[in-house]
């Protein structure tokens, strides 16, 4: 064994042929076991599958799962797939992800195999990934880009795995939401990290309506108004947010259409990362949500007759792609409300 | 009516606008864990928009100074560190002082105008909680109070009673009584903070959730079960205190017949708070009394010397702080319990707690009788370990099972093994506290987590009956402080063949 425990606990990728890996892996924590001074624990409780197309990206999400690892221990793969490079090859390399637990010094530590393909090996990678699945504990797939225009890889990958992450943020517009909705069909478990940024917004907006006299307005509700920026994936996520309030509302195509406006406004905020504000009106009610101008937060006012009318403000949870994947692993998706909102959206 | 937007959402629903009244707000507990925990719950935006906390003391302070010594503890207690300014500046503008004897009428006159304000300002429509944060001998005070002003029966307010709930089966009916002349049974919250920990809520889900362990959970299977609570701590200022509870009052009669029955209790009809709490009387009812008489069979007490913690020297308890010389307050406890039902037929539970012990620990063992010793009996040296599932509260939470496995090679050589599951490991998100949970439960109406009259009171009639026993038996047994008890306690427990296990 030419890799030292202190080279792969430390971070430093080793080279390893991709039959060898799983032997590599095995013979390195049984040494790491023995290891009295570096207290070394291994923890592992799904598969983290993680699929980019480029270095850069390989690099990005690695250093994510470096700290998605700390709080949700797994086995991480990340597939660099290059099939315009002119080489068919395939090559992988392991590394550990260590982290401090509790005191004493004790560290839990997970294994993250890299699996580099180009040219036509890129179609070997679902084969090379099946015997490293860690047995008899879920799968997720986390796919960095838009897997539309990878759909034969996506669907084999799709099918060893238990759920899929996505982030339609980072997709180019247009976005072809209806082919979107085909390729996540029932019952499949997926998360989209882009509607994952919209949960203050939902939850404000739900808050304000479990108050007794709001919830009796609801159903007087007649439009709803999106106010977004120009930033990456604004306009999709507007749409969604307003997708939602009419799918959780039961509108029909036509009414979402009559009753729901989206508008772009300029915005020189830094800190907004999409939308700006939500009004949602009835013929005698009001109720807005809106980002606070160089904040990281957003307020609520409620105009319902007979409502407390205090406004409420909230601080959004942070917004960088480790810390929403990590949100998205701490939770059970709700596939069929995005998948609603998606369809309505794409109306 | 069915909120739609609701649908699919991480949080849950959050409870209607509401005024905690805290009284004994210049305490350490409102500072170190109720505003906290209340913050805590403002950060994950489950309070609603009305959302208010009066605190009642009898110190003259304004709501700027209160807010400032508030804002203080969170800044030291809270989860969220640092606290997002927007959230407590939102959260803070609900916290006022209110200044008044818990005696005085007139302060609750005052009190109840304020009360009205609020719901006017707040939109919390009469939806108060009243949290008696103080010592016991004031919760009388307050309750008749409470009752004389028209903020208890029949109104849509709740109270939260802090622990100890009495010291006595009379004491704690007499509370229950008071309570009742002011409050339905449903308007009570007795707060026991072992229950709103994640790993005592762990024990129902590990129990029920799991099929693999419920057909084991009964005297067929179980050899015995131990509950250990371990302090390395003495009673450092609380000597006054102390020197009136004692170990079985301040910890075993309240938290650790808590852990007993949810460890002993059948699977609850459904998950509503009367479900549960019914199954657990039901264990509690069932215990066999200690007849004074038989004290010595069913019980140690010990009381720690001076001796030796993590290399440092302590003193004895009889040289603590406002501890009489001649005392004879356990400090530690060990209870040898049977639960006379169906399931738990002559399966003892061994309780043991005490301070200045060698760590800080909360554990609950079941030890499984021991293989039929037919087999490896003639192969193996040594007899063949039982298997011990362990429920580590605190510290390191988590569950243990130690099971048989050969030892590689030619020979049949059989060794105990330890499979370990530690939450730290596993689910790197940290753990609501309990006053958090609870809080947010009984906001929202929830009394699942906290005990009922019955139970409160079937504890005690246990209690009584070990206090009365020990009144005449003698002085507490002497150990040593950073030692696992006196060794009358080895000897008890080794009379039945077995040994405490070491945490």
């Amino acid at each position: 064994m030419a890799t030292s425990i202190e080279t792969f606990t430390a971070g430093t990728e080793t080279a390893v042929d991709v039959a060898e890996v799983e032997r590599q892996l095995r013979d390195l924590w049984k040494l790491a076991s023995k290891d009295v001074h570096q207290r070394i624990t291994r923890a592992c409780l799904f598969n983290l599958i993680a699929y980019v197309e480029t270095i850069a990206d390989r690099d990005c999400v690695t250093a994510i799962i470096s700290e998605v690892t700390s709080r949700h221990p797994c086995r991480a793969m990340v597939l660099l797939a290059q099939p315009e490079l002119p080489r068919d090859e395939i090559a992988a390399s392991i590394t550990a992800h260590c982290h401090l637990a509790g005191g004493g010094g004790r560290q839990v530590c997970c294994e993250q195999i890299s699996i580099h393909a180009s040219g036509q090996r890129v179609a070997d990678l679902p084969g090379a990934v099946l015997p490293l699945l860690e047995s008899d504990l879920p799968a997720v797939l986390w796919w960095s880009g838009n897997f539309l225009d990878r759909l034969d890889l996506f669907r084999r990958l799709r099918s060893v795995t238990d759920r899929l992450i996505f982030d339609t943020s980072s997709w180019p517009p247009p976005v072809n939401l209806r082919q979107l909705a085909s390729e996540l069909p029932a019952p499949s478990q997926f998360s989209d990290l882009s509607w994952t940024r919209l949960a203050l917004w939902q939850q404000l907006v739900a808050e304000a309506f479990d108050e007794p006299h709001c919830a009796a307005a609801l159903p007087r509700l007649s439009e709803v108004e999106v106010i977004h920026g120009g930033g990456p994936g604004a306009t999709l996520r507007a749409q969604l947010l307003g997708g939602w309030v009419a799918a959780q509302l039961g509108w029909s195509a036509a009414e979402t259409q009559a009753r729901l406006r989206l508008s772009c406004r300029e915005d020189r905020d830094a800190t907004t990362v999409g939308v700006m504000a939500l009004t949602l009106r009835g013929p005698d009610f009001e109720v807005r949500v809106y980002k606070n101008h160089g904040e990281h937060t957003a307020s609520v006012v409620v105009n319902v007759p007979d409502a407390c009318g205090l406004p409420r403000k909230r601080a959004f949870a942070p917004d960088d792609v480790a810390a929403l994947l990590g949100q998205e692993l701490d939770r059970t998706p709700t596939p069929a409300v995005y998948r609603r909102a998606l369809l309505q959206a794409g109306n | 009516m069915e909120n739609p937007l609701r649908e699919g959402l991480v949080t849950r629903h959050a409870a209607e606008p509401c005024v905690v009244v805290i009284f004994g707000a210049t305490g350490d507990l409102t500072r170190r864990k109720l505003v906290p925990a209340l913050c805590n719950l403002a950060h994950e935006g489950q309070l609603p928009a009305g959302f208010a906390v009066v605190g009642f003391a009898r110190r003259p302070k304004s709501n700027a100074e209160f807010r400032a010594e508030l804002l203080d503890g969170v800044k030291k207690f809270s989860r969220f560190n640092p606290i997002n300014p927007a959230v407590w500046d939102s959260f803070a503008q609900g916290i006022f002082y209110h200044q008044a004897e818990f005696s005085d009428a007139t302060g609750y006159d005052r009190l109840n105008q304020f009360l009205r304000q609020l719901d006017k300002d707040r939109g919390t429509a009469g939806n108060r909680l009243f949290y008696l944060a103080t010592a016991p001998p004031d919760f009388t005070t307050i309750i008749r109070q409470l009752g004389a002003h028209g903020l208890g029966r029949g109104t849509a307010s709740r109270i939260i009673v802090e622990k100890p709930f009495g010291r006595s089966l009379a004491t704690a009916h007499e509370l229950n009584t008071e309570l009742a002349t002011v409050f339905d049974e449903n308007q009570v919250y007795r707060i026991d903070h072992y229950l709103g920990k994640e790993t005592v809520q762990n024990i129902l889900a590990l129990r029920f959730a799991n099929e693999i362990f419920e057909p084991l959970w009964n005297q067929k299977y179980i050899d015995h079960v131990q509950i250990t609570v371990s302090e390395s701590l003495g009673v450092e200022t609380r000597g006054s205190y102390y020197e009136k509870s004692g170990a079985l009052r301040d910890m075993v009669q309240n938290h650790m017949m808590q852990l007993l029955a949810l460890v002993g209790m059948e699977p609850p009809a459904g998950l509503a708070a009367n479900d549960i709490r019914d199954e657990k009387v039901k264990v509690l009812r069932s215990i066999r009394p200690i007849e004074p008489g038989h004290i010595s069979q069913s019980s140690v007490r010990g009381q720690y010397a001076a001796g030796s913690l993590a290399g440092k020297a302590v003193v004895g308890y009889h040289e603590e702080l406002n501890v009489a010389p001649d005392s004879r307050t356990e400090t530690f406890v060990a209870l040898k319990l049977f639960i006379d039902n169906w399931r738990w037929a002559s399966v003892p539970f061994y309780l043991r707690h005490g301070k200045r012990l060698p760590k800080q620990t909360a554990e609950i063992a079941i030890q499984f009788k021991a293989p039929p010793a037919v087999l490896f009996a003639a192969e193996t040296t040594a007899p063949v370990q039982p298997n011990v599932l362990v429920l580590r509260i605190q510290p390191d939470e988590g569950i243990a099972i130690r099971m048989n496995a050969k030892v590689p090679g030619t020979a049949l050589h059989i060794e105990p093994v330890k499979m370990d599951f530690r939450y730290g490991g596993s689910f790197g998100a940290r753990s609501p506290e309990a006053y958090e949970r609870l809080l947010h439960d009984a906001l929202a109406g929830d009394a699942t987590l906290f005990t009922r009259s019955d139970e409160v009171e079937a504890s005690w009639r246990l209690m009584d009956a070990v206090l009365t026993g020990w009144q005449t038996a003698g002085r507490p047994a002497a150990y040593e402080a950073g030692t696992w008890g006196p060794p009358e306690a080895d000897a008890f427990i080794a009379k039945d063949g077995r040994t405490w296990r070491r945490p």
